[in-house]
């Protein structure tokens, strides 16, 4: 690595992190400053100069929250809808980008435009039609109707065609040779093959319904369905807002994630720069 | 072991409404326990014929024959055979231990420490024992060709189909890896089918050879016979290396002296016999003759001038311009040549192959001294 | 063998010839299978993606009346009946809805914020995430990586609950973020009352949202150029501000375009941030398109109206999205 630019000179280079850690204090703050609001006391938020350091108040602030407002419930909402969708669309998509990576059919290459024709379509060309769709099923004010609908993900199947593509048709066929059927194909040869590309769709796929918020907040009535946008969404909408509660609401909605992504990063980043 | 009739067996595609043969008419009896190479061309339609036999791939007409039980529309487990395929195709998420065992444990029905018998003593054999529980993606180009081997033997077939086994290996491993499929091929007495594009591979390895092009046979038989009677030019082009040269001649017959006449000052008298008896009826012939077959010599022969010499350590490759025509020859390494040198090349009459000129097929070739080397496994050479 | 047998080889040998590469890509045919695992996937698909489509547009040449009542299609077959229900009963009203829209005072006022934000957002945006991804790219920086998953962890955030730290953070009283221009001696910003403050606090919290992942696209772009370019360049003589601007700039040039892209059809979508933070005040200052959408369909329930509204925004987003697929196929 020895290059012209190793021998850059010293302040030049001191400027650089002094600039790269200014931005990291401006992504921090936030975060911090939403930890240190949770655990204080509702008193003490309201002191000038505020608080600088975090308090032990979580819990108590996290009871007085759950005595208004069953927040816990939304979190495990989110959890289950988030998780049940993304299983259930990881395999949809697999099956259907397989189909299209790896046979010849009729008609195969219009049916794959039209669902890539959709992928610049907004997300709110849905919400009225499904909104009467679903009074229509009885499914207004349930789970069932949050995932229904995003299952046949355009991007899922775009991408799992894409890394199927790569699948040696060899592969196939060795598995064909060795008597497997085409589901076990499927199934014990494609999908492990492709493991690193489901792990980074379904953090795609998880984020995407872990984020909802105007699709649920259409759909949703009770309290007890609302997931954790709904929720933070209904906590700050009241006359006298509780800015400790909303903070404990926001850091149990974004700790969990921040962990979960520096667990799974390689994955995250993949999804990130495949799904452009 | 399974003697194998493929009959009439056509393969169309049919991709967007305009139909592609990729394979017309194959007709092959291929006998127990005998090891066949379909050698060709990219895109000659060895392939295509593999993977049919293999049931990977359907045909458009005819039908496939497993000794004796038509086998045209059974799907590749219900024929009982085993692959090895170009690229290896290992299954990456494997270690080398299920690889082998994927197959068994799939459709035979075995129990798991019979599988695992199986598993260790075929590995054995191929002497890869160590590499049990390695993933493929740990091993080297020739391991992963021994573990593909294995998978396919493991399953004690009626039937080994082998595609291009040897392309991605280098060239010292292939002709170890050679020797090590022919010997297995042997020991287990199966049936081998093995595709090549490489000739010499081909010429090698098989107890007969059949030469396709254009999705048609071209010509089959043992490696000796098509080499010395090709049935047409495309044959005799293909086989061999170098390959044989080519030139259009003239026929000039005049009392009973026939005289082939070419390009640059191409001269040549046949002798009276058969070949000049199959010349006669022709004005112009395709004039083939080996590399091999020219020498140089001090006078008669024709004048050429030498443009490229490739050194091969025993002999040179010599490619001479006679006219517009370059030919090759292969000249022993202790006559010293260079580029621009005016030699005179010569060749016995008897090494002569010629062809019609339309139709491409062998008028003359040197059948008389193929008689010597025929097996009674008499072969079916046929003429496109 | 006859001559015109062997004329016919000849005329498959060039079929051949031509079109061997589709022949040698073509693929297993095995009936019914490949139907069987696209079926799931377009039934789903038809009914709640392509149908909305189409439901949305024929809406919008609509006005509400109510839930539907009755059948929209029916078959009988005697022995089999079945009707398609009408979902919503509705009037025909043309293309009232999209005269409609242009003289919206509220409407056009949701276009002129959605553009006011956009265009406060997007250059600090593009320009911060370009430079941080330029430095975290340089060679000698060390710990790159950490640096590049700390900086990009606000792409993990909710975008609700991130909102609601914004909505804390830049509150007027006792926001964090007045506090300390206040300490620092600098006049407090009325974040909430004035209309142009409301936008800038929503384009602030939508930059520290988006830069970590933009950056992250601008990163992975940058690796993406060939080394050799600029040992070419090098070798060519040329300077590090030259290097940028004749290497940098024009092989990221279709990623800065995504960047952009990509960024403008999520300010057209915005809907949490001014949700929460702003609730689209003060005096609908913030409101945006689709805020406007959402209160057209379900707060007054004119469904059909709000069909329109959609639509200019599918228009928006459509054309956008094409320019970027078209330039991101180059």
């Amino acid at each position: 690595m020895a290059t012209a630019s190793d021998s850059k000179s010293l302040p030049v280079r001191f400027a650089l992190y002094i600039t790269l850690l200014v931005i990291i204090a401006i992504t921090f703050i936030p975060l911090y400053w939403m930890v240190v609001a949770a655990t204080l006391p509702q008193e003490e938020f309201f002191t000038l100069p505020p608080r600088l350091l975090p308090g032990t108040h979580f819990l108590e602030n996290l009871q007085a929250l759950e005595a208004r407002f069953p927040y816990l419930r939304s979190v495990w909402n989110s959890v289950f809808v988030a998780t049940v969708y993304t299983v259930i669309s990881l395999f949809l998509c697999a099956l259907a980008g397989f189909a299209f990576a790896k046979y010849e059919f009729k008609y195969r290459e219009p049916l794959f435009y039209f669902i890539l024709a959709t992928l610049v379509l907004p997300v709110q060309i849905m919400i009225i039609p499904m909104y009467l769709l679903m009074a229509q099923f009885g499914l207004l004010d349930t789970h069932i109707a949050l995932i229904l609908p995003f299952l046949a993900n355009p991007v899922g199947i775009f991408l799992m065609r894409q890394s199927m593509l790569s699948i040696p048709d060899s592969l196939l066929d060795a598995a064909r040779i060795d008597g497997a059927s085409e589901f076990q194909i499927f199934y014990r040869i494609a999908l492990p093959a492709m493991k690193p590309m489901l792990a980074a769709l379904a953090v795609i796929l998880f984020i995407s319904q872990w984020n909802a918020f105007l699709y649920p907040l259409v759909i949703l009535e009770s309290e007890e369905l609302f997931t954790i946008p709904l929720a933070i969404e209904r906590l700050t909408g009241h006359q006298r807002i509780y800015f400790d509660q909303i903070m404990v609401a926001a850091t149990i909605a974004i700790i969990p994630m921040i962990v979960l992504f520096l667990w799974l990063q390689e994955h995250f980043v993949r999804g990130f720069t495949n799904s452009m | 072991m399974t003697s194998i009739d493929l009959d009439n067996v056509s393969k169309v595609y049919d991709p967007n409404g305009e139909a592609i043969e990729a394979v017309s008419d194959l007709d092959i009896s291929i006998q127990d326990g005998e090891f066949l190479v379909f050698v060709g061309p990219s895109g000659c339609g060895k392939t295509t014929t593999l993977r049919a036999i293999a049931g990977l791939e359907s045909i458009t007409d005819g039908s496939i024959v497993f000794g004796g039980e038509d086998v045209t529309d059974a799907r590749p487990r219900e024929r009982g055979v085993a692959m090895v395929f170009q690229d290896y195709a290992l299954y990456p998420h494997m270690t080398v231990r299920e690889n082998i065992g994927f197959g068994l444990r799939l459709s035979s029905g075995l129990s798991e420490q019979e599988i695992e018998r199986r598993v260790e003593e075929t590995t054995e054999m191929l002497g890869i024992e160590d590499l049990l529980d390695d993933q493929p993606g740990e091993l080297s180009g020739g391991q992963q060709q021994r573990v593909a081997l294995g998978r396919a033997i493991v399953r004690d077939p009626s039937v080994f189909l082998l595609d291009e086994p040897l392309s991605n290996l280098d060239a010292k491993l292939r002709t170890d890896m050679r020797k090590e499929i022919l010997r297995l091929q042997q020991e287990l007495e199966v049936t081998a089918i093995y595709v090549t594009h490489d000739q010499t591979e081909a010429m090698a390895m098989g107890d007969r050879v059949a030469i396709m092009n254009h999705g048609r046979l071209q010509q089959i038989g043992p490696p000796e016979a098509v080499y010395l009677d090709p049935a047409n030019k495309f044959v005799a082009g293909f086989l061999g290396s170098p390959s044989m040269n080519f030139l259009e001649a003239s026929v000039e017959s005049t009392d009973g002296t026939t005289t082939l006449e070419a390009d640059g000052e191409f001269r040549h008298e046949l002798p009276a016999g058969s070949v000049a008896s199959s010349a006669t009826e022709y004005d112009r012939v395709v004039v083939g003759i080996r590399p091999e077959d020219l020498e140089i010599v001090e006078t008669g022969g024709v004048p050429v001038e030498v443009t490229v010499v490739e050194a091969m350590g025993d002999e040179n490759v010599v490619y001479v311009d006679l006219g517009s025509t370059e030919l090759t020859a292969r000249i022993d390494s202790t006559v010293r040549l260079s580029r621009g040198d005016r030699i005179r090349i010569d060749f016995d009459s008897d090494d002569l192959y010629l062809f019609d000129p339309d139709t491409e097929a062998a008028l003359e070739t040197k059948t008389a001294q193929l008689t010597a080397y025929r097996e009674p496994r008499q072969a079916d050479a046929t003429n496109p | 063998m006859s001559l015109r047998d062997n004329r016919n080889v000849k005329s498959v040998k060039t079929s051949i010839r031509t079109t061997r590469n589709t022949v040698r890509d073509a693929l297993p045919t095995v009936p019914g299978v490949p139907y069987l695992y696209i079926l799931p996937f377009y039934v789903l698909f038809g009914l709640f993606l392509a149908f909305p489509v189409v439901y949305t547009l024929y809406l919008s040449f609509f006005e509400y009346q109510g839930p539907g009542s009755g059948t929209l299609l029916e078959i009988d077959l005697v022995v089999f009946e079945a009707g398609v229900p009408r979902i919503s009963s509705l009037e025909f009203v043309g293309l009232h809805n999209y005269r409609r829209l242009f003289g919206d005072a509220l409407f056009l006022q949701s276009v002129e914020n959605t553009i006011i934000i956009t265009l406060i957002q997007m250059p600090l945006m593009v320009i911060v995430s370009l430079a941080v991804a330029l430095m975290l790219h340089a060679k000698f920086v060390r710990y790159s990586g950490y640096f590049r998953t700390a900086i990009a962890l606000p792409v993990t955030a909710n975008y609700v609950a991130y909102s609601a730290i914004f909505l804390v953070m830049f509150a007027e009283n006792f926001g964090f973020i007045n506090y300390m221009l206040a300490s620092a001696g600098l006049p407090t910003i009325p974040w909430r009352t004035d209309g142009f403050w409301a936008k800038v606090s929503l384009a602030l919290a939508l930059d520290w949202r988006w830069m970590g992942y933009n950056m992250l696209i601008l990163f992975a772009g940058l690796q993406g150029i060939d080394r050799r370019l600029y040992e070419a360049a090098e070798i060519d003589g040329a300077s590090r501000w030259e290097k940028f601007r004749y290497v940098t700039l024009p092989q990221l040039r279709p990623i800065l375009l995504f960047v952009i892209i990509l960024s403008t059809i999520g300010a057209l979508q915005l809907f949490a941030e001014p949700m929460i933070i702003t609730d689209g005040g003060p005096a609908n200052q913030t409101i945006t398109v689709v805020m406007y959408m959402y209160e057209e369909a379900f707060s007054r329930f004119n469904l059909g109206y709000a069909s329109a509204i959609t639509y200019a925004l599918v228009v928006f987003v459509t054309i956008l999205a094409y320019v970027q697929l078209k330039l991101g196929g180059e």
